[in-house]
């Protein structure tokens, strides 16, 4: 193939330049690997949690930077879940991983439903190519808690406001029986 | 025609401690007269309703108690702001109003311990207003670790708050001859401070909207608290939210304290 245009030389370059970025994106995110300590853990609502993943780069290679997220679900129909209540950092930032190293993330989430769910960790090159690497699922039961009993709440709401009106009521009187006739 | 000239007595014949007495009688006055007590009795109604609405929604989860936490210290703050700007508003302009300005600064105190004794009696509105709040947030906070740390917040920021529009309250007052002019405008300040608040989420993100919540020592307060209690943050992870009500509450304080030591004075056509 002869190029007759430097702007068709041009093009050519950037475009094997592109697809030859694209494969070493891919590659780099085929070689990563992402490993949790614990598969399953068991807390009570309202319970905060931390957990370990250790990010891998099973290649020879530096990776280019990397961004690992935690994904929230629920494992059972019908119960919703607002990632952003569980974690308000959900979303990692790492420098490049040399060949054969890793690196421990800490993830903290804060139990605010109860039921079964999934907690799992993906990692990807900054450049958003290739196939992320997803570590094994964390199954996290959450216990119920009963948290409030409703039925409590009538001697309070009713208790407070009558205390204080017998003591205004009081006050009143006995300013009223001070005063002269 | 200036205003009327009242001979003061030189303070070496006033007695320390001046503002005690004055707060005595302020105290008294609030509390025993009825007032007071029929303003804590309709805050603790509001209180009751709040928690009872919040308490009887069966689907309540875990974030739900702790946002009705939140709202239930939120309000008491609010209105146990309110109750001191209000008492506060009153103190100055309430006696030039009943004609009984002439005869307070007649007695052997000074105008500064006047102001001091009459701002410290409005707060003790806002400290019983806290003490109401108490059992609420016990009862929908219990099980899950959340009292003392939204029963200190509360106090912290609800008296710093309070300290801000009582003090506002008195300035107001120092300056107005009429009761329902001090109230009026007090009220409107208050309503311009809460007006943040009701801001939708996206006029509040960015840095004009972050700066603007920031130097409102009303809005500041409130937002830390919801960080404490709604989003669990520790003490100091969100601390730099407690410089506007800080410098605020000091700052008029300060302020309120030298206006009515200069400005408290008998005016035309009040007695």
């Amino acid at each position: 193939m002869r190029l007759r245009t430097p702007r068709a030389a041009a093009a050519f370059v950037t475009l094997v330049a592109a697809l030859v970025g694209a494969q070493v994106a891919a590659a780099a995110g085929e070689e990563l690997g992402v490993r949790v300590r614990t598969t399953r853990i068991a807390a009570s609502l309202g319970d905060k949690l931390r957990f370990a993943t250790v990010v891998e780069n099973e290649g020879s290679t530096t990776t280019p930077p990397l961004v690992a997220h935690m994904t929230v679900f629920s494992l059972e129909d019908g119960t919703y879940v607002d990632p952003e209540d569980w974690s308000s950092q959900r979303t990692k930032y790492l420098a490049p991983l040399p060949g054969a190293g890793s690196r421990a993330i800490t993830w903290s989430v804060q139990a605010v439903n109860d039921g079964s769910f999934g907690v799992s960790i993906e990692v990807l090159p900054r450049t958003g190519k290739g196939t992320p690497a997803v570590g094994p699922t964390v199954r996290l039961d959450v216990a119920k808690r009963d948290t409030l009993d409703a039925g409590g709440i009538l001697p309070l709401a009713l208790g407070v406001p009558a205390l204080l009106g017998l003591l205004t009521a009081g006050v009143r009187l006995r300013r009223r029986r001070g005063r002269p006739a | 025609m200036s205003a009327t000239t009242v001979q003061v007595r030189p303070s070496a014949e006033r007695p320390a401690g001046g503002w005690t007495v004055v707060c005595a009688q302020e105290l008294r006055e609030l509390w025993l007269g009825g007032r007071g007590l029929v303003l804590a009795l309709a805050f603790s109604v509001l209180l009751s309703v709040i928690a009872y609405l919040t308490a009887t929604n069966q689907a309540l989860n875990f974030l739900e108690q702790r946002e009705s936490v939140n709202l239930t210290l939120q309000a008491a703050i609010a209105v146990g702001g309110l109750l001191a700007l209000l008492a506060a508003a009153d103190t100055i302009s309430g006696e030039r109003e009943r004609g009984t300005l002439e005869s307070m600064l007649l007695t052997p105190v000074s105008r500064l311990a006047i102001t001091i004794g009459k701002l410290v009696a409005s707060l003790s509105l806002w400290l019983v207003a806290y003490a109401i709040t108490i059992p609420y947030v016990w009862f929908l906070g219990r099980g899950i670790g959340l009292v003392d740390d939204a029963l200190v917040t509360g106090l912290v920021v609800g008296t710093l708050v309070a300290v801000f529009l009582a003090s506002l309250g008195l300035i107001v007052s120092v300056f107005t001859n009429s009761n329902r002019v001090s109230l009026s405008v007090s009220l409107f300040l208050l309503l311009a401070l809460y007006a943040p608040t009701q801001l939708p989420s996206s006029a509040q993100r960015g840095w004009a909207g972050e700066s603007f919540l920031r130097v409102n020592p009303v809005t500041a307060g409130e937002h830390y608290v919801g960080k404490i209690v709604v989003s669990a943050h520790s003490w100091h992870e969100d601390a730099s939210w407690l410089v506007a009500p800080l410098v605020g509450a000091a700052a008029l304080a300060c302020l309120a304290a030298a206006v009515g030591a200069r400005g408290i004075r008998l005016r035309r056509g009040t007695s």
